[in-house]
């Protein structure tokens, strides 16, 4: 059992500062090890894990409940009300999306998503989060300067939009619902499933558009 | 504690480097401690200790080293800290043999299992509790002046800040209580601040941030 003695791990964290290697793929070799070792953890299961959030758990599952909403407005009801719920009619509900709430973008609000005191991230619909979401000049700039981050996505907000930033520090954790693009009207679920990008889930992308494809 | 995690309105650490190939690992090893983070069970251990064993790591590591390196620090520390591990056998390189009781060895779960381990780990943090709440949607609120040395989830750029009430969440699991290992619930609260009131650059803007705050780090306004 933890003594939750934060004195302890501050010492404890000085002293792997010194001796643990210095490369990271070595300190994670030497953890895995540790663990297996004592069978704390079965390294077959690691790699079940990897699989999971490499192959069926990301950021199509998140694409897949925009759609879903952007097509049938009693699920986007559900969804806008009961988050957890309405992605479990779908399969999604899991790792931190017990307390999800969406939140709708309109043409007089876009919504942006951060963490500023750790990196929280609702996993089971978004997979794991992209590196500028965890680093630091996006978690301490996405409160402050959301519009020039925003610019660096390349996306410019008009001044007459105002920005919503959801700093997701508690175990609630947002979903951005975007705009359905203009001129899809015609297109199926599963085309407008491929339509939204994972930024646009995040709030660092807005305008989703028909890509129209090179020809060769 | 007023560390270096606290991040939100700091100034200084530039342009967001805004490439990603969406590949949810970028090295092995970033897999790796995915999965160990996900298969790691340790009793008593609680989500906000581990939080705040990783807001204790020394500020040049935190800052410097990459992500799912300091998730592989906080579980050195984490199992450290409770007697699971020794700093000896980190030395050694293996398992010396200790007093923990470590149960049986994990045993090798296939996707299908794991994927239903996600499903099934959609944890809940709120309870119902007898006191009433205290605030109600659309009331004006002041957050507190001072943090604490342990773990809390009032950011610094939010304190001694007037807000408003935007949603009662219900009551959920204390943070501060709960990095102590003591599971207790306070009422919870979407509350909406105008960036005017959070940075001086903001006076004209009619942008907003909200943070979800626990009870005790609020008063009426």
């Amino acid at each position: 059992m933890p003594d939750f003695d934060a004195k302890k791990v501050a010492e404890i964290h000085q002293h792997l500062h010194s001796h643990l290697p210095s490369e990271s793929a070595l300190r994670v070799k030497a953890l895995e090890t540790l663990l297996v070792d004592k069978g704390l953890v079965n390294p077959k299961t690691i790699d079940a894990w990897i699989e999971a959030y490499t192959e069926e758990i990301g950021p199509k599952r998140g694409a897949r409940v925009v759609a879903t909403a952007w097509c049938d407005p009693e699920y986007k009801a559900r969804l806008l009300r009961d988050a957890p719920a309405a992605i479990d009619e779908l399969g999604f509900l899991g790792k931190a999306t017990a307390h999800l709430k969406v939140v709708e973008n309109t043409d007089e609000v876009h919504n942006l998503v951060v963490c500023t005191l750790c990196s929280c991230y609702p996993f089971s619909i978004l997979g794991i989060a992209p590196p500028w979401y965890k680093a630091a000049a996006y978690r301490s700039r996405a409160v402050r300067d959301p519009r020039g981050v925003l610019l660096e996505f390349g996306v410019d907000i008009d001044v007459d939009v105002e920005i919503h930033v959801w700093d997701s520090t508690a175990e609630l954790r947002y979903l951005v619902l975007p705009q359905r693009p203009p001129g899809t009207e015609d297109m199926s679920e599963d085309e407008l499933a491929a339509l939204v990008s994972r930024n646009s889930m995040i709030g660092t992308d807005r305008e989703l558009g028909i890509e129209i494809e090179a020809k060769g | 504690m007023d560390g270096i995690h606290d991040l939100g309105g700091k100034e200084g650490y530039g342009p967001i480097d805004v490439d990603d190939d969406e590949s949810p690992f970028h090295h092995d090893w970033e897999g790796r401690e995915w999965g160990i983070a996900q298969c790691a069970r340790t009793p008593g251990i609680t989500i906000d200790w581990w939080r705040h064993c990783r807001e204790l790591i020394m500020p040049e590591d935190y800052l410097g080293r990459p992500y799912f390196d300091s998730w592989a620090q906080t579980d050195f520390s984490t199992y450290i800290e409770a007697g699971w591990i020794s700093l000896q056998e980190i030395s050694a390189g293996k398992s010396i043999s200790t007093d923990a009781d470590y149960g049986e060895p994990a045993t090798a779960m296939t996707l299908k299992q794991v994927l239903q381990e996600d499903h099934d780990h959609a944890v809940r943090f709120d309870a119902e509790i007898e006191t009433p709440p205290a605030f109600a949607v659309g009331q004006q609120i002041m957050t507190a002046r001072h943090g604490s040395s342990g773990h809390t989830r009032l950011p610094q750029y939010a304190r001694d800040r007037q807000g408003t009430v935007h949603a009662y969440h219900g009551a959920h699991v204390f943070p501060d209580l709960s990095a102590q290992g003591q599971e207790t619930h306070q009422h919870c609260y979407s509350v909406m601040f105008e960036a005017s009131e959070l940075w001086p650059e903001a006076k004209w803007s009619q942008d907003k941030v909200y943070l979800d705050l626990w009870e005790s780090y609020l008063t009426e306004a």
